[in-house]
């Protein structure tokens, strides 16, 4: 039965090949694009499950609000973990991580290379995670000081493989503390976990005043014993407080209970998450890495749906619209003795059968499109992940699910003719109102519009965020990196680099207002005694005497730093946003106090405010921050005024060489640094617009068939009314009305729910663009001509064709 | 005596044309024995079609009793009609119906599948067909390779296929030449000789005359016999 059902199927796709390509061609498109994003989504959703206690490890979360200043920290306090693990008996393990300004610099031969994946970690770490060795024992690999792990590929590039690695001495900047012998090395981190270190540095290296429950600075994990609840776990955290950090916080300010501090306002929250929820769910201060957003797994994972959809509803409507080519055969099985099941059963056999030949195209496209994919994605998905257990059953089970439901439909609506009207040709079926062929066309129509809508407003956020006025001048900033300098060699230098004529202003620059670049936050209170009503945090940067000019800030109260003042070092300048946390009226010349690391109390005067600008993501509005005198050389900042920007690196270049030979040489721009921050709205914005011209391509690929079978259809029909007088004009119009009708209800549809998404969507964004009524009467307009395109091609061809062709044929 | 296949009573099919109800097949009354071969006539729009229809189920009375080999077939539902006519009758057309995208093996085969027959026994009874009608040579053509005569030939093996008791041939040499329509009726002679009932519906006298009763209609209604 089912070879005589494959035999059909396959005569009938070879008889009508047009129709064949058309399905084909729509089906695997939709299909390639779903195989992709289920890699995508897949991948996004194995993150950090190759832990083999990936469900019992959880990393602490700070969250404080501290004079109206906000942190949600991924970091936690140091003996976090310890006390934990003492006081708590569900606490199996702990390690912490601590990541001293994110990179190293490591002496490879005769030169330096700057490491970025480098961190210092507990001796647990390998108790805790499942990171496995090749060489070396890692239960004690960390124990003693002065020891690190690496992984195969830094053993490679270093030393040739982890057998010459093992027991060698790393030389790292850190002066005689700075040898370090590799004690294991182990497998590459895979790269769907939420940390990607290539070292591992013994924690006993870490130069730190330990034991300090207010300074949030290591990652900890916490290790659950079987069976624990962390949501009833997080209520203990209380405890916590009460015992330990309360009496600690009451040494430099006046605090008695954790109550006193939280009815003024503040909050001190800790909370376990856990590791598998980190990379779609946690957007932190201080996160290791640049994490996922479930938000986009949902919009990707419903595009694809979508999509999917409309290349299921093209084959629905090609197939239904030349039913009347199949009714004959429909008629003649029933009267041969087939039951309507039977039918129906051949007719999902023929749909599978195009899905299956379809998904060995839509494989093809996802081998070609991978690699563009990736790079636009920023992901490293592979081929070969399509051929594991699992995702081969999902290919092969595909097709069935698409068979289904591009075929159900078409398979009951074939069934169901009645024999003795198909077979005395009676039925045409072609061009008949069909309300429901419509509501597909439409519903193919309304996701298009969507999808151009929302690619259209996210390249527009992206443009808007790049145009806002910043508070700042990002252009012609070049920043490079200091830290291969010797300490007291930095400042001759960039003195000497500012004698370069097209160098216009020179400063260190360890703080930028770049996600990318360094923080520093403190404490604050107006008065002495800081209560926890009068203080507040903020971002605390050291800067020098040229900085504010260097970036292109505006002081716009009192005034900069100056060499002319002696007093300055004890000077503080604040933005606007902290001039109102202080609640003054006229900041200038007024004190604010802060403590040093022995709690002494330590004033400083506002003398001047800098107007705000935005050094976080645009998604926030401007917090409090302050500027001090200070070292900030670990960067320079160097505005030029040139075009000719390699000549004028490659002098730089030569400066650097010449005091820190075998140093790295690490530069960038400041403007580079900034859309940096803004990279992940950019591929959402690619991959949206690339899937929404995929939508579109495949509606009109429907579209394109359907008007060709009508205007087949019609033939004759057109043939009379040519030869009763009508024109090109009037045929081409009659063949498209229907259609462009139903494209501009799709339009109607459409417009309030992409308005709704992405009003949605910009709620995220502090600084939005508006929704302006021209992006949804563009993407209409857009809309109208394409599908417009699409139909006048088959319409104008079947208009002017001769009519004496058309009609001699009957 | 020979038995009797089917048993018409007051039959009626009405259709609605706007308010007024049009019979097509006016209480007509009649019996059909095992071996008969009858030739229905009558002018076009005269009911010989429906009639036929209704005879094979593709179609029903509106009115009236029908009775097939003892079944009362005006109350059954549509499934258990399917069933009968599937078991026990065999239709050819005047326009053939072969299936385009089937060579001749796989036509006559078809009405086989719908019985679920075994895939060896489907072999040895088309072989057999194909043996009996002497176009082995041609199984392996599609309908539109072959001539008007030729098709008609399969699509009486096909309707024979299944041992239906009864064949029902609407205008069966209705698009065929002079030649081909008497190869065709001498044929229907020879099958109906063998033991197969027959009702055909025909335009033609000469036709006509092979069937051992003629029934005419007009508008309806049995004319004469």
């Amino acid at each position: 039965m089912f070879r005589n059902y494959f035999k059909i199927a396959w005569r009938n796709l070879i008889k009508k090949k047009g129709f064949t390509a058309i399905n084909i061609i729509g089906l695997s498109l939709g299909i390639g694009c779903f195989i992709m994003i289920s890699m995508y989504v897949t991948d996004e959703l194995s993150y950090d499950r190759f832990h083999e206690n990936a469900d019992r490890i959880y990393r602490i979360n700070s969250d404080i609000i501290f004079g109206g200043t906000e942190l949600s920290m991924s970091a936690s306090a140091d003996p976090m973990g310890a006390t934990l693990q003492k006081d708590y008996p569900e606490v199996e393990n702990f390690v912490r991580f601590y990541a001293s300004g994110g990179s190293k610099l490591i002496k490879k031969g005769d030169e330096y290379i700057n490491e970025m994946a480098v961190v210092h970690a507990d001796s647990t770490l390998f108790d805790v995670f499942s990171l496995p060795a090749i060489l070396g024992d890692t239960k004690t690999a960390l124990k003693a000081p002065n020891s690190v792990v690496v992984t195969e590929r830094v053993a490679k590039r270093y030393f040739g493989s982890p057998e010459l690695a093992i027991g060698q001495m790393l030389e790292t900047d850190g002066g005689s503390q700075g040898l370090y012998k590799v004690t294991a090395v182990i497998k590459d981190i895979p790269k769907n976990s939420h940390f990607n270190f290539d070292f591992f540095f013994s924690m006993a290296n870490v130069n730190y005043r330990f034991g300090n429950f207010l300074s949030h600075n290591f990652y900890t994990y916490v290790l659950l014993k079987e069976g624990t609840d962390y949501t009833e776990f997080n209520k203990k955290f209380k405890e916590v407080i009460d015992k330990y950090i309360v009496p600690q916080a009451a040494q430099f300010m006046q605090i008695e209970t954790i109550e006193d501090f939280e009815a003024s306002g503040n909050k001190l929250e800790y909370s376990l998450i856990p590791i598998t929820d980190i990379h779609l769910h946690s957007a932190r201060d201080f996160e290791i890495g640049v994490n996922g957003n479930i938000q986009y797994v949902y919009i990707f994972s419903a595009i694809a749906l979508f999509i999917l959809l409309i290349a299921c509803i093209n084959f629905m409507n090609l197939t239904t619209a030349r039913s009347s080519g199949r009714a004959k055969e429909v008629g003649i099985r029933k009267v041969l003795g087939s039951e309507k099941i039977a039918l129906i059963w051949q007719f999902l056999t023929e749909s599978t059968l195009i899905a299956y030949l379809s998904i060995f195209l839509g494989v093809f496209f996802v081998w070609i499109a991978l690699g563009w994919f990736n790079s636009i994605s920023g992901k490293e998905l592979l081929l070969s992940t399509l051929f594991s257990p699992k995702f081969l059953i999902f290919i092969l089970l595909l097709p069935v699910l698409v068979g289904i439901m591009a075929g159900l439909y078409p398979a009951f609506f074939l069934s169901s003719f009645k024999p003795i009207k198909v077979l005395k040709g009676k039925l045409s079926i072609g061009h008949k109102k069909n309300t429901f062929r419509n509501f597909l066309v439409t519903f193919q129509f309304v996701t298009s519009i969507v999808l151009i809508v929302g690619t259209i407003v996210i390249y527009k956020q992206i443009d808007h965020i790049q145009s806002v006025n910043l508070g700042f001048n990002k252009d012609r900033v070049l920043v490079i990196d200091n830290s291969g300098v010797p300490y007291n060699t930095r400042e001759s230098l960039k003195n000497q680099i500012e004698q370069i004529a097209e160098v216009k202003s020179a400063s260190f620059a360890g703080y930028l207002p770049v996600s990318s670049s360094s923080r520093s936050d403190t404490t604050f209170s107006t008065e002495t005694v800081m209560t926890e009503s009068n203080g507040f945090n903020m971002q605390f940067w050291n800067i020098d005497y040229e900085y504010i000019e260097t970036i292109g800030m505006e002081i716009i109260q009192g005034r900069n730093f100056s060499r002319d003042f002696g007093s300055d070092s004890t000077g503080i300048i604040l933005n606007e946003s902290a001039v109102k946390l202080t609640g003054f009226k006229d900041p200038i010349g007024k004190k604010i106090y802060t403590s040093d690391n022995d709690a002494n109390t330590i004033p400083k005067t506002i003398i001047g405010v800098v107007k705000n600008f935005n050094y976080e993501s645009l998604r926030e509005n401007v917090g409090a921050l302050s500027f001090t005198l200070g070292n900030n050389s670990w960067a320079s900042a160097y505005k030029f005024n040139t075009e000719d920007i390699s000549g004028l690196i490659h002098t730089i270049e030569n400066k650097y060489g010449t005091v820190a030979s075998g140093m790295p040489f690490e530069y960038q721009f400041l403007d580079e640094a900034f859309d940096n921050m803004y990279r992940q709205e950019m591929r959402v914005g690619k991959v949206a617009l690339s899937f929404a011209l995929l939508a579109i391509i495949i509606a009109c690929l429907g579209l394109f068939g359907l008007a060709t079978y009508i205007a087949e259809q019609r033939t004759k029909e057109i043939g009379v009314r040519k030869v009763l007088g009508a024109s090109v004009i009037n045929i081409v119009r009659m063949l498209s009305t229907d259609f462009v009708k139903l494209v501009m209800l799709s339009f109607v549809i459409a417009t309030p729910i992409s308005w709704w998404f992405m009003t949605k969507w910009l709620e995220d964004f502090a600084y939005k663009v508006d929704l302006s009524w021209w992006i949804f009467a563009a993407t209409g307009i857009i809309a109208l001509v394409i599908a417009l395109f699409t139909l006048s091609f088959q319409a104008i061809k079947a208009a002017i064709a001769n009519p004496v062709d058309s009609l001699r044929s009957e | 005596m020979s038995n009797t296949i089917l048993k018409l009573s007051q039959a009626t099919r009405e259709v609605n044309s706007g308010s007024n109800k049009i019979a097509l097949l006016d209480n007509l009354n009649m019996e059909v024995k095992e071996g008969e071969f009858i030739s229905l006539m009558g002018p076009s729009g005269s009911g010989k079609s429906t009639l036929l229809n209704c005879i094979g189920m593709l179609d029903n009375f509106t009115d009236g009793g029908y009775v097939f080999l003892g079944e009362p077939v005006h109350s059954m539902k549509e499934r258990n009609r399917s069933k009968l006519y599937k078991e026990y009758i065999g239709f050819v057309f005047q326009a053939y119906h072969l299936i385009d995208e089937l060579n001749v093996w796989e036509n006559i085969e078809t009405p086989l599948l719908y019985k679920n027959i075994k895939s060896s026994e489907r072999k040895a009874l088309v072989a057999d067909m194909l043996d009996r009608f002497n176009i082995v040579g041609k199984k392996d053509l599609f309908p539109i390779q072959l001539s008007g005569g030729q098709q008609q030939l399969v699509g009486i093996a096909r309707a024979l296929i299944g041992s239906p008791k009864l064949i029902l041939a609407d205008e069966p040499t209705g698009n065929l030449n002079s030649k081909q329509s008497t190869e065709i009726m001498e044929l229907f002679s020879e099958l109906n000789k063998q033991g197969v009932t027959i009702i055909q519906a025909t335009h033609s006298e000469k036709n006509a005359s092979y069937g051992s009763r003629i029934i005419n209609l007009l508008d309806g209604k049995i004319v004469s016999e």
